[in-house]
């Protein structure tokens, strides 16, 4: 299943299945470029040297796909490209496989190259999806299935230890520059 | 998710990643109408730490745009009945 948007040669999705780096790469594929960038974003099988079991994307998928699109849109206006696609996946997503493809065609390279680090920056920094990485040997291990939103009922919080979550504790919470493939850096450094 | 029409004279709110954790839920319904500068308030209230642990780092999206939190002791916009809010944390994409 998967959710899309498209608009001006912008093509944004989030699914649940399996990232195909060549139909994605189809998408933009055009006789007006001369290449095709793709990223391909893998999930690690650590945070910090802990040993990762595996991650969990969700999203707020109307919202996130409107941001995708206005980064698409953006970017792609900006750098003149030919075409550019982005899509992100949801659900566990097993070690080593891609959480995030993006692909951008333009007609020379250099351009294509600095999108695509572009709009990963800004997808990093304002798409609507959300990681949660389960540690080997936590307790609580296995994902259970989300609760179908009961309506009313209290959950007491305990006060003294970290906040008690549907699948345990929420060990820490998100710092700048720790979300998936490096540090969200800022600047030129494609141009050196 | 969002999917279940509030009942009358409430909103919906939906609550993602660290919300959802705290809260154990990924939606429901609230009284409408409520003042967004109260937003926080009721939801403390109701999830005791609420505030300080989860919501002052996070954005609000009322049906699916984002608000700015009044300052200064304004009520800002009015939560309607009907309404889709969304408690917005920290996104950790890619």
């Amino acid at each position: 299943m998967v959710n899309e948007l498209q608009e001006n040669n912008c093509y944004v999705a989030l699914t649940h299945d399996y990232l195909d780096a060549k139909s994605m790469m189809d998408r933009v594929r055009s006789p007006k470029a001369g290449a095709i960038v793709l990223f391909a974003g893998t999930t690690r099988d650590n945070f910090a040297g802990k040993p990762v079991k595996e991650l969990q994307y969700t999203s707020y998928e109307p919202r996130a796909l409107q941001t995708m699109l206005t980064i698409c849109k953006s970017v792609r206006e900006k750098h003149s490209l030919t075409s550019i696609a982005m899509i992100h996946r949801l659900g566990v997503v097993p070690i080593g496989e891609e959480s995030i493809l993006i692909t951008i065609s333009s007609p020379h390279r250099q351009a294509a190259w600095r999108a695509g680090e572009e709009a990963l920056e800004e997808c990093k920094e304002k798409v609507e999806v959300w990681k949660k990485e389960e540690f080997g040997g936590e307790d609580g291990g296995a994902w259970r299935a989300n609760r179908d939103g009961a309506v009313g009922k209290r959950i007491d919080q305990d006060q003294s230890g970290p906040p008690q979550g549907p699948h345990g504790p929420i060990l820490r919470a998100a710092r700048p520059g720790e979300r998936g493939h490096g540090p969200v850096v800022r600047g030129d450094h494609l141009g050196h | 998710m969002g999917s279940s029409k509030a009942p009358p004279g409430h909103f919906t709110i939906l609550y993602f990643a660290s919300a959802n954790s705290y809260t154990s839920k990924d939606s429901e319904f609230l009284p409408a109408r409520l003042p967004l500068a109260k937003l926080f308030e009721t939801l403390d209230e109701k999830y005791g730490g609420m505030k300080a642990k989860v919501l002052e780092s996070c954005l609000v999206t009322i049906n699916l745009e984002y608000v700015d939190m009044p300052e200064n002791g304004e009520d800002g916009v009015i939560i309607n009945e009907d309404d889709e809010v969304a408690i917005i944390p920290p996104v950790s994409s890619g």
